[in-house]
């Protein structure tokens, strides 16, 4: 086939290939149709520049033809989803209908990023295409997007009960914050609003925080591939983070699609690094603030659960420092105190046992005085007795005591010789007397005394 | 690991507060160790006049992260 001949080809067949579109639309019975050109073929098999197809050619050809006549951003078909099933865990199959026509739809289950079901408004995004082991005609769709803010939230709904079951909005997995964050990852649009109040809140409440700012697309097409792509992004360094916030302006429902977005949602799970989620709206909470781990109502709001105000934090810090100072000088009185009684010990002992040393003193002194006056007593009496004793008093009373040479007294007869001299003792003197006679009471002889 | 040792040497705001916060709780809990006390009141006087610094001579630093295009993610 020279190449003037297969330009032509190209060109008639793009004529054809248009009809057969529109045709397409008409007919629910693709054989039928199939039928229809090959009949024409048939027909051309007669006239001029006939070309003959193998099977595999033709629809090869069709193929081609078809992915030429569109951009691929070019074609959306909006319908009504019915006969919507999923095989394999990954095919996806529905019919997009209206009331005069019917297109099959085909499609991966990870290219369907809403929930669908059947009696939905979609617009589908793709290319038409022949499955050529079949023959069946359908649209090959890359994207589905729900149309209308009631299947939205239908949608919405869906797939918030799935991801609810799933566990990824569970309270009891949510993390804490750290008190005053070093570092952080910023998901944001660098253009947004919500990143100059985030960024303005921050420079007005604290110092010295690093913001890394991963710029992405917050809403429209790929905004939600972007937004996941700075999660994982952010992950990847994940040891760096204290916190991972993501946030945007308020918008309407359609707007704030990518932070409902399964894919995203799931991100911000995964994330090892604590999230934080702040979409500035109205009404209901977008699914990405349910997974994460602490939600701000507004980007202001965000700033202000991130870091503390630096007033209430130097006012804190004073009052730490000070009860800390307080409390290291009460430690330190304590000791002296401890110490004070310390040194006091010894000599409180020493004045106690002083003390005791006195008093058994002054006892023993008493006990002394008193034994002192009991023996002056007794040797007064003694005194007494003596003197009452005294042989003297004998011989004032008129009696006379006999001693012998060396002055001792006489008691016994005996002692006494006839012819020996004794000694009389008497009052106011003494005389010696020569014993002449002696009587003993029991003898009928006895001395008499000259 | 590079960024571990600038870890070590960087100073950590969070690390030190929760530090302060718990040698004032130490000393709240009625403890009578003055060696202990004296070190801990020290360093704790040091940290609160680091966090007073940092507080007062930084600023918020913002560093735009350029994506990565061509490097699949996961």
């Amino acid at each position: 086939m020279n190449s003037v001949a297969n330009a032509k080809n190209v060109a008639k067949n793009k004529v054809v290939s248009r009809s057969l579109i529109k045709d397409l639309f008409y007919f629910n019975n693709f054989n039928i149709y199939f039928l229809g050109i090959s009949i024409l073929a048939t027909f051309h098999l007669y006239s001029i520049d006939m070309t003959i197809f193998t099977v595999s050619d033709f629809l090869a050809h069709i193929n081609d033809t078809l992915s030429r006549a569109w951009n691929v951003s070019e074609l959306c078909v909006e319908g009504e989803v019915s006969d919507f099933r999923v095989s394999q865990g990954q095919w996806v199959n529905f019919s997009l209908k209206d009331d005069n026509g019917l297109v099959p739809i085909f499609m991966t289950v990870w290219n369907l990023r809403v929930p669908i079901e059947d009696g939905m408004r979609v617009q589908v995004y793709g290319m038409p295409r022949i499955y050529p082991k079949f023959g069946k005609f359908s649209l090959s769709a890359e994207r589905v997007e729900l149309v209308g803010e009631g299947a939205l939230k239908k949608a919405l709904a869906a797939l918030k009960l799935k991801l609810e079951k799933e566990g990824l909005f569970d309270p009891a997995r949510k993390r804490q914050l750290v008190t005053i964050p070093n570092r952080i990852a910023l998901i944001a649009s660098r253009e947004s609003a919500a990143y100059g109040d985030f960024v303005r809140i921050i420079n007005e409440r604290w110092r010295g925080l690093e913001i890394d700012l991963y710029h992405v697309k917050v809403q429209g097409a790929g905004a939600a591939e972007d937004i996941v792509k700075a999660i994982k992004q952010a992950n990847q360094n994940h040891k760096d983070y204290d916190a991972l916030v993501l946030t945007r302006g308020g918008g309407s429902l359609e707007e704030l699609m990518s932070f409902n977005d399964e894919q995203v949602v799931r991100a911000i799970f995964a994330s090892k690094i604590p999230t934080l989620v702040g979409i500035g709206h109205e009404r209901d909470i977008s699914l990405a603030e349910e997974a994460a781990d602490v939600r701000g109502s507004t980007p202001t709001d965000c700033a202000r659960r991130l870091v503390p105000d630096r007033q209430d934090f130097l006012r804190n810090l004073s009052y730490q420092s000070s009860a800390i100072e307080k409390n290291i000088n009460n430690l330190i009185e304590s000791w002296q105190r401890s110490l004070g009684q310390a040194i006091q010990a010894p000599s409180n002992w020493l004045a106690q046992q002083k003390q005791f040393l006195l008093h058994s003193t002054s006892k023993l002194d008493a006990n002394m005085a008193q034994w002192f006056k009991a023996l002056h007593e007794k040797h007064r009496s003694l005194v007494r007795l003596l003197a009452s004793l005294d042989p003297k008093g004998v011989l004032a009373r008129g009696y006379t005591m006999l001693c012998d040479a060396r002055g001792r007294a006489l008691t016994s007869i005996s002692s006494l010789a006839i012819g020996s001299t004794v000694t009389a003792v008497m009052r106011d003197g003494e005389g010696d007397l020569l014993v002449k006679q002696i009587r003993t009471d029991d003898l009928s002889e006895q001395q008499k005394l000259l | 690991m590079p960024e571990k040792k600038s870890k070590t040497t960087k100073f950590d705001v969070n690390k030190s507060f929760t530090e302060l916060e718990s040698i004032t709780e130490w000393f709240e809990s009625g403890n009578m160790d003055l060696d202990e006390g004296l070190k801990k009141y020290e360093r704790a006087m040091e940290l609160s006049e680091k966090l007073r610094e940092r507080l007062e001579q930084a600023e918020n630093k913002i560093t735009e992260i350029q994506k990565k295009h061509n490097q699949s993610i996961d």
